[in-house]
């Protein structure tokens, strides 16, 4: 199907549709903030589709930040059953830095022991995705993630009257059927690439291209900027939370009041924090600020970049823009690429 | 779904099974031995130098290395050191208590790169645990292998796991066993120092020793540098080594090693795959 446009006025018609089929979630702006968040759509014509990225990526849909894996009931013989749920949901609005951060999830959970929380989420997700428009902390354009190639059922690009509508799956085609739509025109068509062009040269503010880092990186380990970005950091975690790439977890017992059940659950934890990797017996095995940044950084731009193809960061800016300290990324970044390249010289 | 991720999920992956706690033999005021047999009969089917995440309902689940033999399915044998809530709970169980286990997980110990060869065990303390399975894979399937030495050091007297065992391996000709404490000790007449002092007595043919080295973080770098003075090739030197395995699946986050995941690709490496991360030893 050819690229197709939508009138403004069709989007609240399209999210009436979706919402008689299932939940749809949309970015809210939170009262009293300049700030934005994930959340149910009751009223399809509240929906503003022009936002900063969320406070919380669209991960949260997919792994939930507490989430029951087991329900157990204590008795002379303990029951214990797989706890696995999943319902229809619509996101509705994603920028692409979060349906790139998805596609990081999907690899990291569904490589080897596929994990059946995750993917039941998953499965019932659609995702109506949007372009943006990035403010100062973006870097989308530096990780080649600006637009999403794929991990979409539908697509929007804002262009003159309405939206250029790209069609990713069948689900997506089927929710435009009678929906009133025209072919795109040459227009609208330069249009979107304009401002494509536009986002892209804004937002790319790495110093080298983001191919190159793992490679980069290899020989910095030692670098003494580790040190000197750490000793800004709080080990607070928060980057941790907001990243729409980070995936570790905690896995906690819960039992109920009556001490005759509970769950086992899993929730968001982050090696930002001190007591991530520590063992029972005390040892610690990066227990400096410094180890523990440094190692968040090779994750995203070196081991799980190397492992799937694509970086672990998909540019939002979310970390820098909740960071208490101001942690920049591409500051980081930019520090240890002119080193690298001092080096060289 | 409007992913590329479309494969077979376990619907089982994070449920325990049941096991029933058979037989309690303690071992020192800190480690006790549990024997456990799954309720439904069927064995672990583990390798030596893998591990479990036990589950306690309510307390919570921590990884435990396997310290029996593969051959003795379908029991298998836990030591566990009581050193957090999990561990303690574990200590305080009777037995006929049901347990919850997850796994193996894990590599193991390369049998294939030890077959045929000589055997050097280094265990400190309770490193002496993961390496039990191998031991005795080792003393019961004597002729595939050259030599087998054995160095067992811990801190003090009172702290020596699988005393019988020690015992019978002192009067094997099958092993060369070398004990060590640290300090001197009233209840000690053997060898004393740490269990790098062990290495000038020995005279390993490099080409045909495998060393597999178990303890804690701190004993690693000397024990590689004895065995790299032994003229030792890095791919020789193997070690299993300890961290914080939440889920055992490779999915956490929690033991990863730069770009290794000790629940997957370990928690047993050779010295040549960790001589460049800095974060292993």
């Amino acid at each position: 199907m050819p690229l197709q446009v939508i009138g403004c006025e069709v989007v609240p018609q399209l999210l009436a549709r979706l919402m008689a089929e299932a939940r749809v979630v949309a970015p809210h702006r939170r009262t009293g903030a300049d700030q934005w968040a994930y959340a149910e759509v009751r009223d399809p014509c509240e929906v503003e589709l022009e936002y900063i990225s969320t406070v919380l990526p669209a991960k949260k849909y997919a792994f939930p930040p507490v989430e029951q894996l087991v329900r157990y009931e204590l008795a002379e013989r303990p029951l214990m059953e797989a706890v696995v749920e999943s319902e229809p949901l619509v996101i509705f609005g994603a920028h692409p830095c979060d349906i790139h951060g998805l596609w990081a999830l999907d690899q990291a959970f569904c490589d080897v022991n596929v994990d059946p929380n995750y993917t039941a989420h998953r499965s019932g997700m659609r995702i109506v995705g949007v372009d943006c428009v990035p403010d100062e902390h973006c870097f989308c354009g530096s990780m080649g993630t600006a637009t999403p190639a794929e991990g979409f059922d539908l697509f929007l690009t804002v262009v003159e009257g309405g939206y250029l509508v790209e069609i990713g799956t069948e689900a997506g085609a089927a929710m435009l059927d009678g929906l009133p739509t025209q072919e795109a025109s040459a227009a609208a068509l330069a249009q979107a690439k304009e401002r494509l062009a536009r986002r892209i040269q804004q937002t790319t503010r790495v110093s080298a291209e983001c191919h190159s880092l793992p490679l980069l990186l290899s020989g910095l380990a030692d670098s003494e900027q580790w040190g000197e970005h750490a000793t800004k950091c709080y080990s607070c975690g928060t980057c941790n939370l907001v990243c729409p790439t980070c995936f570790c977890f905690n896995v906690i017992d819960r039992m109920a009041l009556t001490l005759d059940r509970g769950t086992k659950e899993r929730e968001w934890d982050g090696c930002m924090l001190e007591e991530f990797s520590k063992v029972a017996t005390g040892e610690n095995f990066r227990e400096e600020r410094e180890d523990r940044l440094r190692h968040r950084f090779y994750r995203k731009y070196s081991y799980l970049f190397t492992k799937y193809g694509r970086p672990y960061c998909c540019g939002c800016g979310r970390c820098v823009r909740q960071c208490l300290v101001h942690i920049d990324p591409v500051e980081v970044l930019n520090d240890l690429i002119a080193e690298a390249e001092g080096r060289r010289s | 779904m409007a992913a590329t991720c479309q494969c077979e999920a376990n619907r089982q992956l994070y449920v325990p099974k049941l096991a029933v706690l058979e037989h309690i033999t303690p071992q020192t005021p800190l480690e006790t031995l549990l024997q456990f047999r799954f309720e439904d009969g069927q064995p672990l089917g583990h390798r030596a130098g893998q591990f479990v995440e036990v589950s306690l309902p309510g307390i919570g689940e921590a990884p435990i290395s396997i310290a029996s033999a593969p051959c003795e399915d379908p029991i298998f044998e836990l030591c566990v050191r009581r050193v957090g809530n999990v561990t303690t709970a574990l200590h305080n169980l009777q037995e006929g208590a049901l347990v919850g286990i997850r796994g193996p997980y894990g590599n193991g110990f390369p049998d294939e790169a030890l077959h045929g060869q000589d055997v050097l065990i280094v265990a400190g303390g309770i490193g002496l645990i993961p390496v039990r399975p191998l031991i005795h894979h080792i003393m019961c399937n004597r002729f595939d292998y050259g030599t087998f030495t054995l160095l067992y050091g811990m801190k003090r007297p009172e702290e020596m796991l699988f005393r019988d065992e020690v015992e019978q391996w002192q009067a094997s000709d099958a092993v060369d066993l070398h004990l060590t404490i640290d300090r001197p000790h009233p209840d000690w007449s053997g060898h004393v120092g740490v269990i790098t002092t062990l290495f000038p007595d020995l005279d390993p043919d490099p080409a045909r020793t495998r060393a597999v080295v178990v303890g804690p973080p701190i004993m690693y770098r000397f024990v590689i540098l004895e065995c790299q003075n032994k003229a030792l090739a890095d791919e020789n030197i193997i070690l299993s080594l300890e961290r914080n395995m939440k889920c055992g699946v490779g999915k956490c986050g929690h033991c990863q090693i730069n770009n290794k995941y000790v629940c997957l690709d370990g928690p047993v490496f050779t010295y040549s795959e960790l001589k460049h991360m800095w974060e292993a030893i």
